[in-house]
């Protein structure tokens, strides 16, 4: 029993699921289900819809590089039966399931560190665009109501100047940023050892 | 009695013919017309003469799969805007395969054993 990966978004095909469209020149096209299988049929690329694995692993939303993905791959060549192996490879899948698991949350809260750092850009970006608004108001000179406008908004960004602040101050006054939750991980010194 | 097919007037409403679909499903594959695109200059054979496609199927675009009537009409094509589309993307990366499909799902390089046969 071969358990295989879905064309559009690569989960996984088990058997009497989903449809498999086989080419004019003999290539297997298969689907999890009807909605992968519209999709397909609708010419979309995979890697720019949002909701697949290959949008996800394009985009750096999931994790890439890691050496629990050598375990399952296809193997197409045939292996003779262990009694001892297929007791300790059933052993093994949860525990690499686990450290997986482990890992993807470890990224996705990595990930989530460069948020402050995209903030701090938007906030240099809006100071920029405020220079460039002054510049102009000074080499033309507008009368009336316009003009009146013009100075309310440039009093409002300097006020707003003040209250962007760089990365490296959020890190010495912890007051401006959110708490930081630990999260213990007692478990990845076992991982490392488990998997070599 | 009034026919099969439904009054034309009505866009939503009118009778989707196999004719009028056709372009659309004999196309070939993205991935395909890729692999067509970037086979080494060796391997590129002229074009069979065949007498049920248009002009005899000497006047083709590789990149959209057509075939055109005669030499003006391929060039006119040329300069569409479908076709620069289809350009652009056909110079692009390769098209979504299995093979990327698997990789995305988390799994290793297949693996095909030792080579048996020596080259």
């Amino acid at each position: 029993m071969r358990l295989e990966k879905c064309w559009f978004c690569s989960s996984t095909v088990y058997p009497g699921h989903g449809i498999q469209f086989v080419r004019n020149d003999a290539k297997i096209f298969r689907f999890c289900r009807s909605k992968c299988h519209k999709n397909f049929k609708m010419k979309r690329n995979p890697r720019k819809v949002k909701w697949t694995k290959a949008y996800r692993r394009v985009h750096g939303k999931d994790m890439t590089q890691d050496s629990t993905f050598e375990f399952e791959r296809k193997r197409n060549r045939p292996e003779r039966y262990d009694r001892n192996v297929a007791e300790n490879v059933l052993k093994a899948i949860p525990k690499i399931d686990k450290i997986r698991v482990t890992r993807e949350e470890r990224h996705h809260k990595n990930r989530s560190s460069f948020i402050p750092i995209y903030l701090y850009w938007k906030g240099l970006q809006s100071i920029f665009f405020g220079l460039l608004l002054i510049l102009c108001k000074n080499l033309n000179r507008m009368k009336g109501k316009k003009e009146k406008l013009l100075k309310e908004a440039v009093r409002e960004l300097e006020q707003g100047i003040s209250l962007v602040k760089a990365p490296s101050v959020l890190q010495q006054d912890p007051s401006l940023t959110l708490p930081k939750i630990k999260v213990s991980q007692p478990q990845s010194e076992e991982n490392r050892a488990m998997e070599e | 009695m009034g026919g099969k097919c439904p009054h034309r007037n009505v866009k939503k409403r009118r009778y989707s013919h196999k004719t009028a679909r056709r372009t659309k499903f004999e196309l070939k594959g993205d991935d395909m017309v890729y692999a067509q695109l970037n086979k080494p200059d060796e391997e590129i054979t002229p074009l069979p003469v065949d007498e049920d496609l248009p002009g005899m199927g000497q006047y083709y675009c590789p990149h959209c799969d057509r075939y055109f009537s005669n030499i003006t009409v391929r060039d006119e094509h040329f300069k569409t805007k479908r076709h620069k589309k289809r350009v652009k993307i056909m110079m692009g990366p390769a098209p979504h395969t299995q093979l990327d499909a698997e990789l995305a799902a988390g799994m290793g390089m297949p693996d095909n054993g030792p080579k048996l046969m020596s080259m």
